[in-house]
């Protein structure tokens, strides 16, 4: 009778009560993986995605996510795993894409048009890929628009490694690239090698975009690479805080979804793009509001304190 | 307002202005972040594998869990939780298991195509509490391989058709359409249930024989009939999905291997293949046409529109059991009185 009453609760419905949601999703080991991939990939995702929103290379990002998508095709067409896929494009095409020098005044420009060449024919690549694959090439949809169920303690492990690189490497490059980020020619005239560290931050972000793509899919990557980062620097200006908060965003929108997901049977991705985009959106509405009221706000905030 | 006012609110002591603070000890802080996180998440999923044991381990005990398509749970005993990826497997193991099993089927829906379908957590939670599953294997339902390699289980068994079979991947992956494989597959599921369940092992094997002597007679007998009365007989299909019953019919399928993939597989076939089979069916080499009717592309609608006004009979196939509620013998049976008319017809005898 008991265990009746247990598998009862296991096949529940939602409860409003956070802490018996969380044991009966877990009480499955796919959910558990689910929850730790996701974690993994919302706090690198949100960390690169802060430092990419300040160099404004959100076009580059896009892209790298993107060539996730050939990558997992060509790898699954190769015989290797869609994750191998998945860095190994992503990394190849940081590179071809840090190749065009960031100096100058239409560098921007030329950054963008190369992006923009290189996503359009990888993609087409990733069509070829599934179309020459002989035989069924499952999971198309999951991997343009991700998927939460089926990911193994292997793949997470592997997540968390390269999670841990990409922050490692960014932790030695930080200061720098801060530097180098905010102001280019000055850090340039100062001896910072700023061509090395765009060549650097690009590798990275590739290897966030690839993590990011194998929960989001390769077309909701800025779910987690961007929104939490423009939502946090809308916020505040302040590094330190706006860096927190970009992950801890990241971090909720990723768990919400994977709760809504789990109690609704729907997609993940639209989900955790949903959430993240209510957040920029309450975001920009608090950035409104705050700067309605601003002389009127000062009044009553001296009197209260 | 008062929040805004809150937010607004002088502070005394400012931090550092942006560009003095360190970086390095940001970004170090994201590290330590990530690790107190994946160190939580760890320390979570033990406890949450614990829990799972147990849970998965008495929903496989208990009659519980979700709604099936086929079978009754006999109230309170012991009853084996099968899923089953698509429902012509689940069908055959729930007329072998009887009362001891309830089966769920995740295909059991003739609009879902079990090539790219996109499994729900309802159906990884049902995965989860299985005891026995079964899957097509060879590439066909890639989506169910990930949902078990998610939920490892020591106490479940995995019955996959292509492995069981000698089919690797690439290879045609529509075995329940092979009748010599859907009696291996009979034999295997009552095997596994009697490992599972060794104190019904009797009950097993009377269910089994009921079940190929009675309840799959008229399946045998009528693929028998068609091997007798036109094995030989050169016929076009629409998809790979045909070539393993021509063959157990005896039949010869004429149209390339080529164009039976990629309608199968879902890419495009090519513009050779296309005309060949133009060919054939204008020069009336094969006898008759029998495509997918689940699975009729642009092509093969336009083919069985010139087998038609070329006068070869066509007969349909479908996928996965039509209607959804049929049993896999009533809906086999059926198609092969299609075919057995088609032939009949083409051949005047």
């Amino acid at each position: 009778m008991t265990a009746v009453t247990a598998l009862a609760d296991a096949s529940a419905g939602w409860s409003w009560n956070p802490v018996d949601d969380l044991r009966q999703m877990w009480a499955y080991p796919f959910m558990v993986n689910a929850f730790r991939a996701g974690t993994i990939t919302a706090v690198a995702s949100a960390v690169m995605g802060w430092f990419m929103v300040l160099r404004r290379q959100s076009f580059a990002g896009h892209t790298l996510a993107v060539v996730g998508f050939p990558g997992a095709a060509g790898a699954v067409l190769a015989g290797a795993s869609a994750a191998c896929g998945y860095f190994v494009f992503c990394v190849a095409a940081a590179l071809v894409i840090a190749a065009v020098p960031r100096t100058g005044r239409d560098a921007g420009a030329q950054e963008a048009a190369l992006t923009g060449t290189v996503q359009a024919f990888l993609l087409a690549c990733g069509f070829l890929f599934t179309a020459l694959y002989k035989g069924l090439l499952g999971g198309v949809t999951s991997m343009l628009f991700g998927s939460f169920l089926g990911i193994t303690t292997g793949q997470v492990r592997v997540l968390l490694a390269v999670a841990a690189a990409v922050l490692v490497a960014l932790a030695a490059l930080g200061r720098p690239l801060l530097f180098a980020s905010v102001d280019p020619d000055v850090a340039a005239a100062r001896g910072v090698p700023v061509r090395l560290l765009s060549t650097g931050f690009l590798v990275l972000l590739g290897a966030a975009a690839a993590e990011a793509s194998q929960i989001t899919g390769t077309l909701l990557v800025f779910a987690l690479l961007v929104m939490p980062a423009a939502t946090a620097q809308t916020l505040t200006a302040r590094p330190v805080r706006s860096l927190a908060l970009s992950v801890a965003i990241a971090v909720a929108v990723t768990w919400l979804g994977l709760t809504t997901a789990y109690y609704s049977d729907y997609p993940l991705g639209f989900f955790v793009t949903t959430y993240a985009f209510a957040a920029y959106v309450l975001a920009r509405l608090a950035r409104l509001a705050a700067g309605r009221l601003p002389r009127r706000a000062l009044l009553p905030a001296a009197g209260a304190a | 307002m008062k929040a805004a006012a809150h937010r607004r609110q002088p502070r005394p002591a400012r931090r550092a202005p942006f560009a003095r603070v360190t970086p390095t000890r940001l970004a170090l802080g994201g590290v330590a972040v990530l690790a107190a996180l994946a160190a939580t998440a760890c320390s979570t999923a033990s406890t949450g594998s614990t829990g799972s044991t147990g849970s998965t381990g008495s929903s496989s005990a208990t009659g519980g869990g979700t709604p099936g398509s086929a079978g009754d749970g006999k109230g309170g005993g012991r009853t084996i939780q099968v899923v089953a990826a698509e429902n012509f497997w689940g069908s055959l193991a729930a007329q072998l298991g009887g009362g001891h099993v309830h089966v769920t089927s995740v295909i059991d829906n003739p609009d879902a195509d079990p090539h790219d379908y996109e499994p729900t957590a309802k159906d990884a939670r049902t995965v989860a509490s299985a005891r026995l599953t079964i899957v097509n294997g060879i590439g066909y339902d890639s989506w169910a391989g990930k949902l078990l390699a998610a939920t490892p289980s020591p106490d479940r068994t995995d019955l996959d058709v292509g492995d069981l079979v000698g089919v690797r991947p690439g290879g045609n992956p529509h075995r329940w359409y092979s009748p010599a494989d859907v009696h291996t597959v009979v034999e295997r599921i009552t095997a596994d249930y009697k490992t599972i369940d060794p104190a019904d092992a009797a009950d097993f094997d009377r269910l089994k024989n009921t079940f190929e002597t009675r309840t799959l007679a008229p399946y045998t007998q009528a693929v028998a009939g068609i091997r007798a009365a036109y094995a030989g007989t050169p016929i076009g299909a629409s998809e790979s999905i045909v070539s393993p019953l021509a063959e157990g019919l005896g039949l010869k399928m004429l149209t390339p291997a080529s164009f039976l993939g990629a309608i199968s597989e879902g890419t495009d076939p090519t513009a050779h293949d296309k005309a060949l089979i133009d060919r054939q069916i204008k020069d009336r080499q094969i006898k008759v046409y029998v495509y997918n009717s689940q699975n009729a592309t642009p092509d093969v609608q336009q083919q069985v529109k010139e087998a038609r006004a070329a006068g070869i009979p066509v007969a349909t196939v479908t996928e996965t059991l039509t209607p959804a509620g049929a049993s896999f013998q009533d809906w086999q049976v059926r198609q092969l009185d299609g075919i057995r008319q088609a032939l009949a017809t083409a051949l005047g005898k």
